[in-house]
């Protein structure tokens, strides 16, 4: 992860060095789109960013200068992606954007990535259903007609599958 | 908002800030706990017949169970406001420790009266006011961890929130100790049992949402 003088440039923005703090936003930006992008979809990933940045600022006074800033970054950033993750539990399962449903672009979100890899530890039925609907922008009507799911199942398969997702960073990061 | 925007807004909003410190927020609530406990005994709450209850083993074990669990429970909470830590294992060994206790007072009870008559010396009316005041007790520490906790970063929210709760919750008895008039082991870990249990569950369920950051 990262550059060494991070842990430096933080503990000099603690103090109130803005024109450091400015340098290190500005690469912890770039660094939280490239994990950002690995593991949500393309939508959401610059609202993840800015909140992450600004749950950086607010609790800056909790890093220790004496210990190293990258896992102290990192558990930030993963509170905030199990958040996000959590989210799409209540964010609304239609009428999402409309370059969502490109299959092009769903390839793009969905390849190679930490959020493909997890989609695959989860049952088949859980896994479809939310590449369908919260990936790809489809109803849940939809997805029911395309899955031969009630529209019932499919939310509960969201919804427990989301709630798998989430458990399963959980334990990744215990077991870290 | 553009990045560049974002960056300069939040550079605009930078002050100095002083850093969290563990041992600092582990003072903070020593001394609460300590004037919670000077204030309590001060105003004469303490139970009148305190030298014969000193000759029970029943008190030390109340006392020292309670005492043991709420320091614990701190001590897990506080070291849990930091982002990087986890308090899983902490919670584990809290929870091994309450049955240790609880198990500890079938000893002390077997010992001290045999069986019989379990209902009747549960006293619910009683008992109920117990958990009222062990619940009034636990509110200063349960305000002061869940400040600290809303000033940390803690990343396991609902973790952390119950260890804050058994902290808490453990030491509004260990307080209420002394003026509890009972001695009977099975009293203590029913009606104790369900205060600090309620208070946890408020905790539990509140924390997170009110400490989200």
């Amino acid at each position: 992860m990262g550059n060494g003088d991070w842990g430096a440039w933080m503990s000099a923005a603690q103090s109130g060095d803005a024109s450091m703090y400015h340098r290190l936003l500005q690469e912890l930006g770039a660094w939280l789109q490239r994990y950002f992008t690995r593991r949500l979809p393309p939508g959401m990933v610059d609202d993840a960013v800015q909140d992450t940045l600004f749950a950086i600022h607010q609790k800056r006074h909790t890093y220790d200068p004496s210990r190293p800033f990258g896992p102290w970054l990192a558990a930030v950033a993963r509170y905030k992606w199990i958040d996000r993750l959590r989210a799409m539990k209540s964010a609304p399962t239609e009428a999402l954007s409309e370059e969502l449903a490109v299959p092009d672009h769903e390839e793009s979100v969905t390849s190679a990535n930490s959020l493909e890899r997890l989609l695959q530890t989860l049952k088949p039925a859980q896994s479809e259903v939310i590449r369908l609907v919260k990936l790809q922008g489809y109803s849940i009507e939809e997805a029911a007609r395309r899955t031969g799911q009630s529209a019932a199942l499919v939310k509960v398969n969201i919804h427990r599958g989301l709630g798998r997702l989430t458990a399963l960073v959980r334990k990744q990061a215990d077991d870290e | 908002m553009t990045n560049n925007e974002f960056y300069d807004r939040l550079v605009s909003d930078l002050k100095p800030v002083g850093r969290r410190s563990a041992l600092a927020d582990g003072l903070i609530i020593a001394m609460l706990f300590a004037l919670e406990l000077a204030i309590f005994l001060a105003v004469g709450m303490a139970r009148s017949d305190m030298p014969v209850a000193m000759e029970m083993p029943s008190f030390w074990w109340k006392l020292c169970s309670c005492g043991i669990i709420a320091i614990c429970g701190a001590m897990v909470a506080i070291a849990s406001f930091n982002p990087v830590a986890s308090p899983l294992r902490g919670l584990r060994w809290l929870l091994v420790m309450v049955f240790v206790c609880i198990g500890a007072g079938w000893f002390v009870d077997a010992a001290q009266n045999g069986a019989g008559a379990l209902i009747a010396r549960l006293d619910w009316q009683d008992g109920l006011q117990c958990v009222y005041k062990m619940m009034l007790l636990s509110v200063p520490p349960v305000v002061a961890l869940g400040w600290l906790m809303r000033r940390g970063a803690p990343t396991y929210p609902g973790a952390t929130a119950l260890a804050v709760g058994v902290a808490a919750a453990a030491w509004g008895a260990f307080v209420f100790v002394f003026a509890c008039p009972s001695d009977d082991p099975l009293y203590i870990a029913v009606w104790y049992l369900v205060g600090c249990g309620l208070l946890t569950l408020v905790a539990r369920v509140l924390l997170p949402a009110l400490t989200r950051w």
